[in-house]
């Protein structure tokens, strides 16, 4: 008993214990902050990266695509009904993206999707910007510029297809500070050019007399990524300068089935711009521009075309998307559809044209994990070495610890020979300050996972506030770390381990000097002054 | 009939400081009944201290045997030697060493912390307290109870000491100059106090160099050169004092 009494009564009394304490506090907050931002960015990386596209793709990894996929994808949603819900094709290619307006310009990645499929494949829809306020109403088809116009009392007033949509979209929303937000912040109208009332002057939108609806020349739609058109606020969200269904364009680079440029100047085509996309993640949303499958085929000459000898072409695409029902295990529905992939291939070889046979082979059937295996993979051994890194400072404090006990065990001689004199063990002795090392881990482990878990829930706001004292403390840049915000999610798993972790290095640390408090020899301990 | 609680026979001991062999004790034999109050004196460096360290297990003779209620001491375990330092013996030491951060109260209870686990502390406590609450009447320090030892004047932290001594009621308490740090008045309250303890029944074998301080004792012996000053026919000289136990343990 006396062990957990004096080790106890030392924590509070001893000023050197303190320093025990600090040390320990601080290396678990640290490796706790390590691992908590870590864990969190790999597990934003899994999660984003399972919502991207879809649970399956086939992929041959070539730009100029492959044939047959339509064909394989009526195929296996007869062949695996059970397995496979939804098939649907993507075309991806690299292109200018451009706001003739502003003459702004930018690279961009082009994905070539049916949209109604692509939003059931993947998690698209929750990082639609107007297709959340106004359900139903961003697709990628022929489309118009909506413009407000302004009602009997003055107030401003969309088409009634919106106006509809946005009443839907009140009714549906269970966060009542999500509509406040909404309303509070004008700029959603404001992203709407208005039809200017006549007794005004100008009326350059105007389809009539102060008349909400749609005026322009009908193009398809496109749907941009959010980093790629609007600024980022430092709160997270956007600033949007341009009006929803305002004229942009792509200018793409057709390929031939060969992959060479089809000789052709470049094809510029001109898109209005329906709304934008945030996944999280900055790479894709900082580049991708989302248009029409099937209108995108046809520009970048991936659609059947007539051939010389009266035939038609094969129609390309990049990839195929499968989407499977609930339950089914992943891999064992990928399994399912590679081994059917094989014998389709098997199948076409024959009569497929020389050109074609290349891509068709080299076609690959993964799951969402192992295409973003790479990035993945990549975040985890960075994790890994990060907390290695941060585990390796640890062991300093480990040390310090051991010092610390030495001066604490040199400083407590004669106590020892008293406890000795009364019918202490020497091993009760070393057991005390082992107790009394355990105590100093626990405090500290209990401090520093409170410090830490503090840190990490307010990371964002700490890096905010030092980034107003000074811009240059800005240290978590989304163009790196792929993300807007850092993540802040404390995992209890890892504190425990953490906390585990530090409370048996804390006794390690003091194993030493413990085992030589415990061979003090008591009549040397009490002549120690 | 002869009632010897304690018995060393022919106890040698030599350190090694540096280089040089000291031999502190040359052969030191000694008897003490149960009830006694036995000083052993000597002058400085002639080996007291050493002898009672050896007497109470803390230290272990090259040569000789320490019998405690006939048994061997150093023939046994050191677990057994630690529970008969817990359970059998009290220290007294010349500077009291208590435990700086712990009070009066705590002090006096560490023996029997030592002796008790966590679970049967827990049992045990109470009754703990209240032993060492009477100890502290008995040394007249019931109101320090809370005080730190940095709190209390020389005398009261010896009685403090003489208190943890005897909270585990031992049946042997060895004295260390338990005066020698203290002025004449508080030296003489402490031995008024060993003799109070004494005459309730408490075998107390203490040593000092003060022969005025052994005067107290009902027996005294000389420890010269490291052995015990003997008569001719070898036994251990018998102290100058007449007096003798009159008393059972208790």
């Amino acid at each position: 008993m006396y062990k957990w009494f004096l080790a106890w009564r030392y924590l509070h009394t001893k000023l050197i214990a303190l320093f025990g304490v600090a040390s320990v506090t601080l290396c678990v907050a640290m490796v706790l902050v390590v691992l908590s931002v870590m864990g969190g960015f790999l597990d934003t990386v899994r999660s984003r990266s399972k919502g991207l596209h879809s649970q399956i793709v086939l992929d041959s990894g070539f730009l100029q695509g492959f044939p047959y996929y339509a064909e394989f994808g009526e195929l296996v949603e007869e062949e695996l009904p059970e397995v496979v819900k939804l098939t649907s094709p993507a075309i991806y290619s690299y292109g200018i993206f451009r706001v003739p307006a502003t003459s702004y310009t930018k690279p961009a990645r082009i994905l070539g999707v049916r949209l109604d499929e692509y939003l059931q494949l993947n998690e698209m829809r929750k990082g639609l910007h107007y297709e959340r306020y106004y359900p139903g109403t961003t697709h990628l088809g022929m489309q118009q510029m909506p413009v407000a116009g302004f009602d009997a009392n003055g107030d401003m007033q969309l088409a009634q297809d919106l106006r509809e949509a946005n009443k839907k979209w009140r009714q549906d929303e269970k966060d009542v500070d999500s509509i406040a937000n909404f309303d509070a912040e004008p700029f959603e109208l404001s992203m709407y050019p208005k039809v200017v009332p006549t007794n005004v002057g100008s009326r350059a939108f105007a389809l009539g007399p102060e008349e909400p609806g749609y005026i322009g020349r009908e193009k398809h739609g496109v749907i941009v990524g959010c980093d790629l058109l609007n600024s980022r606020r430092s709160d997270g969200n956007f600033d949007r300068h341009l009006a929803r269904g305002t004229d942009v364009a792509i200018t793409l680079l057709p390929l031939t089935s060969r992959g060479n440029v089809t000789g052709e100047p470049p094809v510029r085509v001109p898109l209005r711009y329906a709304d934008d996309s945030r996944t999280g993640i900055f790479e894709i949303d900082s580049m991708s521009v989302y248009v029409d499958f099937d209108f995108v085929q046809h520009k970048l000459g991936m659609d059947a075309q007539d051939l010389v000898d009266g035939g038609k072409s094969d129609a390309r695409a990049n990839q195929l998307l499968v989407g499977i029902h609930d339950g089914v295990d992943l891999d064992e529905a990928a399994a399912q559809i590679r081994e059917l992939w094989a014998g389709f291939v098997e199948t076409k070889l024959m009569d497929v044209s020389p050109t074609d046979r290349y891509p068709l082979t080299e076609v690959s059937v993964m799951t969402w994990e192992d295409m973003q295996r790479p990035l993945i993979a990549a975040v985890e051994k960075e994790k890994i070495l990060v907390t290695f890194l941060f585990a390796l400072i640890s062991i300093v404090a480990i040390v310090l610890l051991g010092c610390i006990f030495f001066m604490i065990v040199e400083k407590k001689t004669r106590d020892i020979g008293i406890m000795k004199a009364i019918g202490a063990s020497s091993r009760g002795v070393a057991g005390l300050f082992v107790a009394y090392a355990g105590a100093v881990g626990v405090t500290g482990s209990i401090l520093g996972l409170f410090i830490g878990s503090l840190f990490v829930w307010n990371i964002n706001d700490i890096q905010d506030f030092l980034a107003n004292l000074n811009p240059q403390l800005r240290v978590w840049s989304p163009e790196i770390y792929s993300f807007d915000t850092i993540p802040e999610v404390v995992k209890k798993a890892d504190a425990i381990w953490v906390a585990a972790i530090a409370v048996v290095s804390s006794i390690v640390g003091s194993l030493i000097p413990a085992t030589l408090a415990g061979r003090v020899w008591p009549v040397q301990a009490l002549r120690y002054e | 009939m002869s009632n010897v609680i304690l018995k060393a026979r022919s106890v040698h001991k030599t350190y090694t400081m540096g280089k040089a062999e000291v031999r502190v004790l040359r052969g030191a034999s000694l008897e003490a009944q149960a009830g006694e109050f036995l000083v052993v004196t000597g002058a400085s460096g002639s080996g007291k201290s050493t002898l009672l360290h050896i007497l109470g297990g803390l230290d272990i003779p090259d040569q000789g045997a320490v019998e405690f209620e006939g048994h061997d001491v150093f023939a046994q375990s050191q677990m057994a030697r630690n529970t008969y330092r817990n359970r059998q013996v009290g220290f007294v030491f010349q500077f009291y060493h208590l435990l700086p951060e712990l009070n009066v109260l705590e002090n006096i209870l560490m023996p029997k912390l030592v002796s008790h686990s966590a679970l049967s502390w827990l049992t045990g406590r109470g009754q703990a307290k209240l032993e060492a609450m009477d100890l502290l009447d008995r040394v007249g320090l019931r109101e320090r109870a809370g005080h730190r030892p940095n709190e209390l004047s020389g005398g009261e932290r010896q009685r403090v000491a003489l208190a943890r001594a005897l909270i585990n009621r031992p049946a042997l308490l060895l004295a260390d100059e338990p005066t020698g740090n203290l002025d004449e008045k508080k030296g003489a309250d402490i031995l008024d106090l060993l003799s109070e303890f004494n005459e309730a029944g408490q075998t107390i074998v203490m040593v000092t160099h003060d022969a005025r301080v052994a005067a107290r004792a009902h027996r005294r012996i000389e420890l010269v050169g490291g052995a015990i000053q003997s008569k001719r026919d070898g036994s251990p000289s018998v102290a100058d004092s007449d007096s003798q136990p009159t008393h059972a343990l208790s």
